[in-house]
C-alpha cells in the first residue's frame, strides 16, 4: 500500500496542492483582475485533466478541492465537487484531439476552469445557501477562464509532472514500398 | 492520450459521491472534520508564511503599478477631510459628553463597558463567492463563534470559525450573514446644520488659540430618548460608543466628527500631529489663571460659539439585516411602516437590536438606509443599507467579547 502511494500521483499532487493553495491565499488574493480572484487551483485541476484525462483530472481536482475547503473553512466537499468537475471537463474535452496544440490545450483548460467556477454556486444552492449566484458571476467565470487559458502553457506541463506522465510521442508510420 | 472507459467513469462517480458524503457530514457538524481543519491550518501556516515572504515584493510592485493614481486621489480626499475635521472636532466632543450624560441619566445601555479584543486582519477569502476575513486572535484570547466584530466605524461582521490563534470573520456583506437590527429615525435635525459654526478659513493654530464654547440645545420632550446629535456637516453622532473605544482624559469618548464613530488614541494623536498640534494641549479656558511660570504675554482669546441642535431619535422598527454579496448593499427585511409613528425612509439610521440570544449587543452602529423598495402585498418594504465600515479596507478590528444573558446563565 505504501509502495503504491509512493509510486502513485498523490505524492506529487499533495505538495503541489500545498504550494498552490499558499499562492492562492496570498498573492492571488492581492493581485485581482477586475475585482476577481484568479482561481489558480481550479485552473490547475482543469489542466491536469487536459494532460492526463478525466479520471486523473478528477483525482487532482478532488485533492485540491479538499485542501481548499479545509483551509478556507467552506463546507467540506463544496469546492472539491467543483474542482473535480473542472478536472473531468478538461479531460473530456481533451478527448477531441489526440495530440492537441498548445492553443487547444489553452481552450480546454479555460472551459474546464469555467465549468468548475460555475459549479461552485450551483453546489451552494443545493446546500441551501441564500443567494448563491452573485451578480458578477459572469465576470468571475470570464476572468478565471481567461486566466486559465493564459496560464495553461505552464499549468498543463505542471499537471503532467504531478501525474508522473510524459507528453505522448507520435511517430510517423514508415511507408513500405509497394512491390 | 487518455481513453474514456467505464472504469474511469466509476472513479469519477466515486469521487463525486465522496464529496457529497463529506458535505453531508460537515453540514451536520462533525468533530473529526473540525479537528482535521485545525490540523490542516497548522500544516499550512509555515507554507503560507514562507509563500507570503517570497511573493510580497511581487505584490508590492503590482500595487505600485495599479494603485498609484488611486493613492494620490485618496491623499487629496484625506487632506480635505482633515480640513473639515478641524472645524467640527470640538463640537463633536461636546456633543458626545452631553449624550453620555443623558445616557447615564436615563440608565440607557452603553457599549463602552464591554470588553473587546483588538485583532489584525491577516487574510481574506481566496474564493470569489465568500466575504470572509481571517484575524490573528482565537480562542486563546477569549474569542468564540458568533461574537460580533466591529471597527472604529461600526459593525463589520461576526466570528464563524475559531482556532486557538486565529478566527474567521464573516463580513456583513456575505449572503449568509444575518443580524437583528433596529431602524431609528435620523430626524429633521440631520438636514439642518448648526446655527453658528466655527468660521471657515481659520488655520489649525487659530482654531486652537480661539477658545471654543459649544452649546448644545436639547429637546424638552418628557421621556424622549436623546442619544444622538448632528454635527455641523450634517453627519450624525450615534447614541452609543463602540466597545473598546478609547476615552479622553476626562473619561469620555472622542468621536470622529465625519463618521460619528469613536476615535482611538492613535487616531487622535495622528490627527493632531497632522494639524501641527500636540495631543496634550489643553483647550483654552478663559477662567483659568495663568501659571506663575508662564511669562509669555497672552492675548484675549476669540470665542466662537457652536450651537448644535440635538436630534430627536425615534426607534421606528425592528427587523433583520441580510448580506447580499460583495457588489450589493445589505438589505433589511421584515419591517413595516408604522403610520402612527413614522415611515421608514432613506436616511434612517441602523444599529444592532441585541436581544436575549443575540451575540451582538444592542446599539452597535451598522449603517444608514440609502434606498427603499416597496413590495406588493404584506411583505413590507426592503431597505438597502450602506454600512459605515469600509469592508474593503480592513486592517485592525475589535471582537466584542459579549455573551447574551441566555448564554451566561448556562
Amino acid at each position: 500500500m505504501f509502495a503504491s502511494f509512493v509510486q502513485g500521483p498523490l505524492v506529487r499532487v499533495i505538495p503541489l496542492g500545498l504550494i498552490l493553495l499558499a499562492l492562492q491565499r496570498t498573492i492571488f488574493v492581492d493581485i485581482q483582475v477586475g475585482g476577481v480572484i484568479i482561481q489558480i487551483m481550479m485552473a490547475t485541476a482543469a489542466a491536469a485533466g487536459v494532460a492526463g484525462g478525466s479520471e486523473r483530472g478528477a483525482v487532482v481536482g478532488f485533492t485540491f478541492g479538499i485542501m481548499f475547503d479545509l483551509a478556507e473553512g467552506t463546507p467540506l466537499g463544496s469546492t472539491a465537487t467543483a474542482m473535480t468537475i473542472a478536472g473531468v471537463v478538461g479531460g473530456l474535452l481533451a478527448l477531441i484531439a489526440a495530440d492537441p496544440h498548445w492553443w487547444l490545450e489553452a481552450i480546454f483548460t479555460a472551459l474546464g476552469t469555467a465549468a468548475g467556477v460555475v459549479t461552485v454556486p450551483i453546489v451552494r444552492a443545493f446546500i441551501g445557501e441564500p443567494e448563491p449566484f452573485p451578480p458578477e458571476l459572469g465576470l468571475v467565470v470570464a476572468v478565471c477562464a481567461a486566466a486559465g487559458a493564459l496560464l495553461s502553457p505552464l499549468l498543463v506541463p505542471l499537471g503532467r509532472w504531478s501525474l508522473r506522465m510524459r507528453r505522448p510521442e507520435w511517430k510517423q508510420p514508415v511507408e513500405e514500398p509497394v512491390a | 492520450m487518455a481513453i474514456y472507459s467505464v472504469g474511469r467513469k466509476r472513479v469519477i462517480l466515486a469521487l463525486l459521491l465522496t464529496t457529497v458524503l463529506l458535505l453531508t457530514l460537515d453540514l451536520r457538524g462533525n468533530a473529526v472534520i473540525d479537528a482535521g481543519r485545525e490540523g490542516f491550518s497548522q500544516v499550512m501556516r509555515p507554507v503560507e508564511t514562507a509563500t507570503g515572504v517570497i511573493t510580497n515584493p511581487i505584490e508590492r510592485v503590482w500595487a505600485g503599478i495599479t494603485e498609484y493614481d488611486d493613492l494620490e486621489q485618496e491623499n487629496l480626499a484625506l487632506q480635505e477631510q482633515v480640513d473639515r475635521l478641524i472645524g467640527t472636532l470640538a463640537a463633536a466632543e461636546a456633543a458626545v459628553i452631553e449624550g453620555k450624560e443623558l445616557q447615564a441619566l436615563y440608565s440607557l445601555p452603553s457599549l463602552s463597558g464591554i470588553d473587546t479584543e483588538v485583532a489584525r486582519v491577516v487574510g481574506a477569502a481566496a474564493s470569489n463567492f465568500d466575504q470572509v476575513i481571517e484575524i490573528n486572535k482565537g480562542t486563546a484570547s477569549g474569542i468564540e463563534v458568533g461574537m460580533a466584530v466591529v471597527n472604529q466605524a461600526g459593525l463589520v461582521g461576526k466570528v464563524t470559525q475559531v482556532t486557538r490563534t486565529t478566527a474567521r470573520v464573516m463580513l456583513a456583506t456575505d449572503s449568509r450573514y444575518k443580524v437583528a437590527i433596529k431602524v431609528t429615525s435620523s430626524s429633521a435635525a440631520d438636514d439642518t446644520g448648526p446655527t453658528n459654526t466655527t468660521p471657515s478659513g481659520l488655520t489649525p493654530s487659530e482654531v486652537e488659540a480661539a477658545g471654543t464654547t459649544t452649546t448644545t440645545t436639547l429637546p424638552s420632550l418628557p421621556g424622549a430618548i436623546v442619544p444622538g446629535v448632528t454635527l455641523p456637516d450634517g453627519s450624525p453622532v450615534p447614541d452609543t460608543t463602540l466597545p473598546g473605544t478609547a476615552v479622553g482624559p476626562d473619561g469620555r469618548p472622542v468621536l470622529d466628527p465625519l463618521t460619528g464613530q469613536p476615535l482611538d488614541a492613535e487616531q487622535i494623536t495622528a490627527l493632531l500631529d497632522a494639524l501641527g498640534q500636540t495631543p496634550t494641549t489643553a483647550p483654552a479656558t478663559p477662567d483659568t489663571a495663568p501659571s506663575a511660570d508662564d511669562a509669555t504675554p497672552t492675548t484675549a482669546p476669540t470665542t466662537t460659539t457652536t450651537t448644535t441642535t440635538v436630534a430627536e431619535v425615534i426607534e421606528k422598527e425592528y427587523g433583520a439585516l441580510e448580506g447580499r454579496g460583495r457588489l450589493r448593499l445589505p438589505q433589511i427585511k421584515y419591517v413595516q411602516d408604522s403610520p402612527s409613528l413614522s415611515e421608514l425612509v432613506a436616511g434612517d439610521l441602523v444599529e444592532t437590536a441585541g436581544g436575549s440570544e443575540s451575540l451582538a449587543p444592542t446599539g452597535i452602529p451598522v449603517g444608514r438606509v440609502v434606498n427603499r423598495a416597496d413590495r406588493p402585498g404584506s411583505g413590507g418594504p426592503l431597505l438597502d443599507v450602506e454600512l459605515y465600515a469600509d469592508l474593503g479596507r480592513l486592517n485592525f478590528v475589535r471582537v466584542v467579547l459579549y455573551k447574551p444573558l441566555s448564554e451566561v446563565d448556562q
